[in-house]
């Protein structure tokens, strides 16, 4: 996606916002096959990673209006939207939250203190962060958001029992929480 | 310093639930607890957007795969029902529901729309530019309509099939009819494609309120001698706009 510019996706995304079909299509030719690496990592399953990427695309084309420039980069917008949607299939069949809403409104909240002093582009401190972590449990932060892989999934990847990696994980999110605080 | 900094204790088990619930690690019920937290509580709210933002970091780490065309096929389906994208006054050119709604509405409705949208911008209103539609009705249940535009100014006419289909080794012959004068042929038309017709300057002279188009179906490649044939399957008078 080395010809795709940060304007270039929030214009598109903003143009489906207009109903602008040709806008969408060029949006789904420039960001599928992201969005789709998305799905199938998580899901696991080709199949279901198709269906999902189609559900995931109604969303954007059904929301694009909530998209918010100058908060997430659109295309970290798309691929939450992708991750959510994966999430939630793996979460449940059941649809008990719709994850993208909860995400969005926030996204709508409005400018803040701290988004501001997030907006100073800092993004890539989480890798210095992760690698202040044991590689372990660094690798485990990284399944969960890479993956989508569970606690129970983690436990048995990492051989250990499933209270354990509870404990480690969270332990390690707030030493994580407190570095990019920091 | 942010709010969420200067909260106490149990702000530290919130922060690590919004960290799971960013994650992807809390089961569905609690999931969906935090969510409407979330949407309640502005820090949390904070929490949430921080997490995201540095995590997104990661986004480069997901794989590009290329999806199979079907998925897009499907979408558009979806969304738009069977039509290809499209815009503007391309589109509402090749809008086939919007000219069967005028043929059904008759001309006087096809001479509003068209007044109003072909001609935008309308950079002459003064001018003595000629516009003429006509909207060719079918004849004894052949089933097939056409609507032509004509403007002056591009001596051209536009012509679009509505209904129709064309049979084998046969050919649609469209014809325009001055008064009493014999038809003069404007050549074979598909019946599955919009079609723009430059008329010579002969037509061009006999061309306005009141001229007959009509279409023949001839044998294959027109009629040879220059008159029609073939029955007549539609036929409608030029109105001017």
């Amino acid at each position: 996606m080395v010809s795709n510019t940060t304007a270039d996706i929030a214009d598109l995304i903003a143009r489906c916002a207009l109903r602008d079909r040709k806008a969408f299509a060029t949006l789904y030719q420039r960001t599928s096959a992201k969005l789709f690496g998305v799905s199938l990592r998580i899901l696991k399953d080709r199949a279901e990673a198709e269906e999902a990427l189609q559900e995931v695309y109604v969303k954007i084309w059904q929301r694009a209006d909530r998209y918010v420039a100058g908060g997430y980069s659109p295309i970290s917008w798309l691929v939450a939207v992708a991750r959510n949607h994966a999430l939630d299939i793996l979460r449940a069949r059941k649809p008990i939250t719709d994850d993208i809403d909860a995400a969005l409104d926030i996204a709508d909240a409005g400018p803040d203190p701290e988004q501001a002093a997030l907006d100073k582009g800092e993004r890539t401190r989480i890798d210095g962060c992760l690698a202040e972590l044991e590689e372990a449990k660094a690798d485990a932060v990284r399944g969960a958001y890479l993956d989508g892989f569970s606690y129970e999934e983690l436990a048995a990847r990492h051989n250990v029992p499933l209270n354990t990696m509870r404990t480690w994980l969270r332990r390690s999110l707030i030493k994580l929480r407190e570095c990019l605080a920091a | 310093m942010s709010q969420a900094d200067d909260m106490g204790d149990s702000a530290d088990g919130d922060k690590v639930l919004v960290a799971e619930y960013v994650l992807g690690l809390l089961d569905a019920a609690e999931h969906d607890r935090i969510a409407r937290r979330i949407a309640a509580e502005p820090t949390l709210a904070a929490e949430q957007r921080m997490w995201r933002l540095r995590l997104a970091s990661l986004d480069n780490e997901f794989a590009e795969v290329t999806p199979p065309q079907s998925v897009m096929s499907r979408l558009e389906s979806r969304l738009f029902g069977s039509t290809a994208a499209g815009g503007g006054f391309a589109n509402w050119w090749n809008s086939l529901a919007l000219w069967r709604g005028l043929a059904a509405g008759g001309v006087a409705v096809a001479v509003a729309a068209i007044g109003f949208s072909v001609l935008q911008p309308r950079l002459d209103v003064d001018s003595v530019a000629t516009q003429l539609v006509a909207a060719l009705q079918s004849q004894e249940g052949s089933g097939v309509e056409f609507v032509a535009f004509y403007d002056s100014r591009t001596q051209a006419v536009r012509l679009v099939g509505l209904e129709g289909e064309q049979p084998a080794e046969k050919d649609f012959e469209l014809w325009y009819i001055k008064g009493d004068e014999p038809a003069v042929s404007m050549g074979v038309i598909p019946v599955d494609q919009r079609t723009s017709i430059t008329l010579d300057a002969a037509a061009q002279q006999k061309f306005g309120e009141g001229t007959v188009l009509a279409v023949t179906l001839e044998q294959k490649g027109g009629s040879p001698t220059g008159k029609a044939q073939g029955p007549i399957v539609a036929v409608g008078k030029a109105t001017s706009i």
